[in-house]
C-alpha cells in the first residue's frame, strides 16, 4: 500500500483549511454563511493569473519551483484585490442587508453573490482551464513511499506560515483580540469601545486575503477554473464546523481531517466517493457535536 | 451644573414600542446615584439607553455639558461614559488579562496599566491566564468593573452588580464601589438590593413603568413608608 495519499491529503487538506478560515471568521463575527466564500478564492486565483501576466517577465522561476518572484508579487496582488473586492461587495450588498437584521436574507444574497460572480469569471475568462505555468514539476521521494513536489512543499510551508501569522494576530495584536471580543459579545464589545465597522472589515480583510491564497495555491498545484471555489464550498463549511465556529486552530486541523479523509476514500473505496466525504464529516459533526472540535455552546 | 444628565429620555426595542417613557435623572460629581424599581420598570434599559446600546427615540443625554445622545455607543465610552451590564459583561473566551488588554487598547495610552486594576482587584491577579468564563459570579463582576475602570472614565454606570452574589460578594462589591467613588467616580447604580444601595448612595429615583416616580436622598428614600411598602419591598414598623 502506498501513503503517498496521506500527503495528497494533506495537501488538499491546507487548501480547505485556509479558506475554511474566512468562513469561520465571516460566520463567527458577521453571523452568517458566505456562500460566496469559494467564488472569492476563485477571483484570487484568476487575479493573480492577471498579475503574473503583467509581471511575468520580471524573473524565472525559482528552481526547483515552478514558480518564482511573479507568482509571489502577483499573490501579494491577488490578497489585496480580493480583500478591496470583499469589502466593495459588502458595501454594495451584505452591509444593506445586515442592517434589516434578518440573516437568511443575507444568506440568500450570497448565493446570489456566488452565482454573479461565478458567471463573470466565466464570461471573461471562459470555463476552460488555466495555468500559472506550464513547467513540469518532478516528485521527490521523502521516505515511506511519498513523493512531495517541490511546488507542495513551498506550499506546504506557505500555509503554516499564514496559519501561524494568523493565530497571532488574533491572540496578540489588538485588531485581533477586538475581533475575538466582537464575536464573543456584539453588544458588550461597544461598550467596550470597539468599532464594529472596523472589525467588519478586518474580517472581510482577513477572510478573503486568505481565501486568494488558497485559491493561488489550487491554481499552483491543480489548475484555475471558475468553478474552483465552488468545489470547495462544502468541504471549507465542513471544515468550519467540525472545527467549531470561530476558531481558526480547529477550522485549520478540521481541514486537514478532511482533507486526509477524501484522500483515504479515494484510496480505500474509491475516487466516486470524495465529493461525499466532507457531506458525511458534516452530517456526522451536527449530530454527534455540533459545537465542534473546538466549539463552546452557543449563548 | 450636574456631570451627567438624562432629560425626558424615550428609548426602546421595538419601533413605536417606549420602553423608557420620558426618564429624567442626574448626576453630580462624585455622588453615587441609586435607581431603584420593581422588576420590568426599565432600569435596565434606561441605562443600555443611555449608554447607547438601546436605541433612543427621544430627549437627551447630555455628559460634562456636551450633549452625546447621538453618539454612537463605541464612541460614548471615549467621552468618559463606562457602562457594566448585569449579565454577559465579560468575553468569556478571553483570558482575564486579555479582556482587561481589549479594553484598554481601544484607549491606548489614556487606559490605565493593567496591573493597576490588578491592584485594585486582586483576586483578579491572581486568575490572570483563566478564562473570564470560568470565575467564580463575584469575580466575573469585579472583572467587568475592571474592564470599565480602566479607560479611567468620569462616569460609571452598573446594572445590579449584586445580583446573583452571595452576601459575603456584594459586601466586597458595595464596599469597592464606594472605593471607586473616592476616587472622584461618579457612579450610577442600578439594583434590586435596595437597602445594600441606599445605605452607600446619595441620592436615589425610584423608577416606575419607564420613568422616574421618586427621588431624593438615599437615606430618606429608605426611612418613607409610602416608597418602603410600594417598591423597596420592606415595610416601616408602626405604619399601617
Ligand atoms: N432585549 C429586549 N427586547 C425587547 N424587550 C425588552 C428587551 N429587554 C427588556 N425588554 C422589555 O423592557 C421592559 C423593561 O425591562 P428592563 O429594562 O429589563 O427592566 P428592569 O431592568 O427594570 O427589570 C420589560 O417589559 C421587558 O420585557
Ligand atoms: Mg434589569
Amino acid at each position: 500500500m502506498s501513503l503517498q495519499f496521506l500527503l495528497d491529503g494533506l495537501i488538499s487538506g491546507a487548501m480547505i483549511g485556509l479558506g475554511a478560515i474566512g468562513v469561520t471568521l465571516t460566520y463567527s463575527i458577521l453571523r452568517f454563511s458566505n456562500f460566496a466564500h469559494g467564488d472569492l478564492m476563485a477571483w484570487g486565483a484568476y487575479a493573480a493569473l492577471v498579475a503574473v501576466g503583467v509581471v511575468g517577465g520580471l524573473a524565472g522561476p525559482i528552481a526547483p519551483l515552478s514558480f518564482g518572484l511573479p507568482l509571489i508579487l502577483a499573490t501579494l496582488f491577488a490578497m489585496g484585490f480580493t480583500a478591496g473586492l470583499a469589502l466593495l461587495l459588502d458595501w454594495l450588498l451584505f452591509a444593506r442587508l445586515r442592517a434589516r437584521g434578518q440573516a437568511i436574507i443575507v444568506v440568500m444574497a450570497s448565493f446570489g453573490a456566488s452565482m454573479a460572480l461565478r458567471n463573470l469569471l466565466e464570461f471573461l475568462f471562459s470555463s476552460s482551464p488555466a495555468y500559472y505555468s506550464r513547467a513540469l514539476q518532478i516528485a521527490q521521494p521523502v521516505g515511506f513511499g511519498i513523493r512531495i513536489t517541490p511546488d507542495q512543499g513551498a506550499l506546504l510551508v506557505m500555509t503554516v506560515a499564514l496559519v501561524t501569522g494568523m493565530h497571532l494576530f488574533l491572540t496578540r495584536s489588538q485588531r485581533g483580540r477586538e475581533m475575538r471580543a466582537y464575536s464573543q459579545n456584539p453588544a458588550l464589545a461597544r461598550v467596550t469601545g470597539i468599532d464594529v465597522s472596523r472589525v467588519v472589515r478586518t474580517t472581510w480583510i482577513i477572510g478573503a486575503a486568505l481565501a486568494a491564497a488558497a485559491g493561488v495555491m489550487v491554481g499552483t498545484l491543480v489548475q484555475i477554473r471558475p468553478l474552483m471555489g465552488l468545489d470547495l464550498l462544502l468541504p471549507m463549511f465542513a471544515a468550519a464546523i467540525l472545527g467549531g465556529i470561530g476558531s481558526v486552530p480547529g477550522a485549520v486541523l478540521a481541514g486537514l481531517i478532511i482533507g486526509l479523509s477524501e484522500a483515504a476514500a479515494v484510496m480505500f473505496i474509491g475516487a466516486e466517493w470524495r465529493a461525499g466525504v466532507a457531506f458525511v464529516i458534516l452530517m456526522a459533526v451536527l449530530l454527534v457535536r455540533p459545537t465542534g472540535l473546538f466549539g463552546v455552546t452557543e449563548r | 451644573m450636574s456631570l451627567l444628565t438624562v432629560s425626558q429620555l424615550e428609548a426602546g426595542y421595538e419601533p413605536g414600542l417606549s420602553i423608557v417613557k420620558g426618564a429624567s435623572i442626574h448626576a453630580d460629581k462624585g455622588e453615587i446615584v441609586v435607581i431603584l424599581g420593581p422588576n420590568g420598570a426599565g432600569k435596565s434599559s434606561l441605562i443600555k439607553a443611555i449608554a447607547g446600546i438601546v436605541p433612543v427615540t427621544g430627549g437627551s443625554v447630555v455628559l460634562d455639558g456636551e450633549d452625546i445622545t447621538a453618539v454612537p455607543a463605541h464612541l460614548k465610552i471615549r467621552k468618559g461614559l463606562a457602562f457594566v451590564p448585569q449579565t454577559e459583561n465579560v468575553f468569556p473566551l478571553m483570558s482575564v488579562e486579555e479582556n482587561l488588554a481589549v479594553a484598554a487598547g481601544v484607549f491606548r495610552g489614556a487606559a490605565a496599566p493593567i496591573e493597576e486594576m490588578f491592584a485594585l482587584f486582586p483576586d483578579l491577579a491572581r486568575q490572570r491566564r483563566l478564562a473570564a468564563g470560568s470565575l467564580s459570579g463575584g469575580q466575573r463582576q469585579m472583572l467587568a468593573c475592571a474592564r470599565a475602570l480602566i479607560v479611567r472614565p468620569g462616569v460609571l454606570m452598573l446594572d445590579e452588580p449584586s445580583a446573583g452574589l452571595s452576601p459575603k460578594f456584594v459586601e466586597q462589591v458595595f464596599a469597592r464601589l464606594v472605593e471607586i467613588r473616592a476616587s472622584g467616580v461618579t457612579i450610577v447604580l442600578v439594583e434590586q438590593n435596595a437597602r445594600a444601595a441606599l445605605a452607600i448612595g446619595d441620592r436615589a429615583y425610584v423608577l416606575v413603568e419607564g420613568r422616574e416616580a421618586h427621588e431624593g436622598p438615599a437615606k430618606t428614600l429608605w426611612d418613607d413608608p409610602l416608597i418602603a411598602e410600594l417598591y423597596l419591598g420592606h415595610r416601616k414598623e408602626g405604619v399601617q
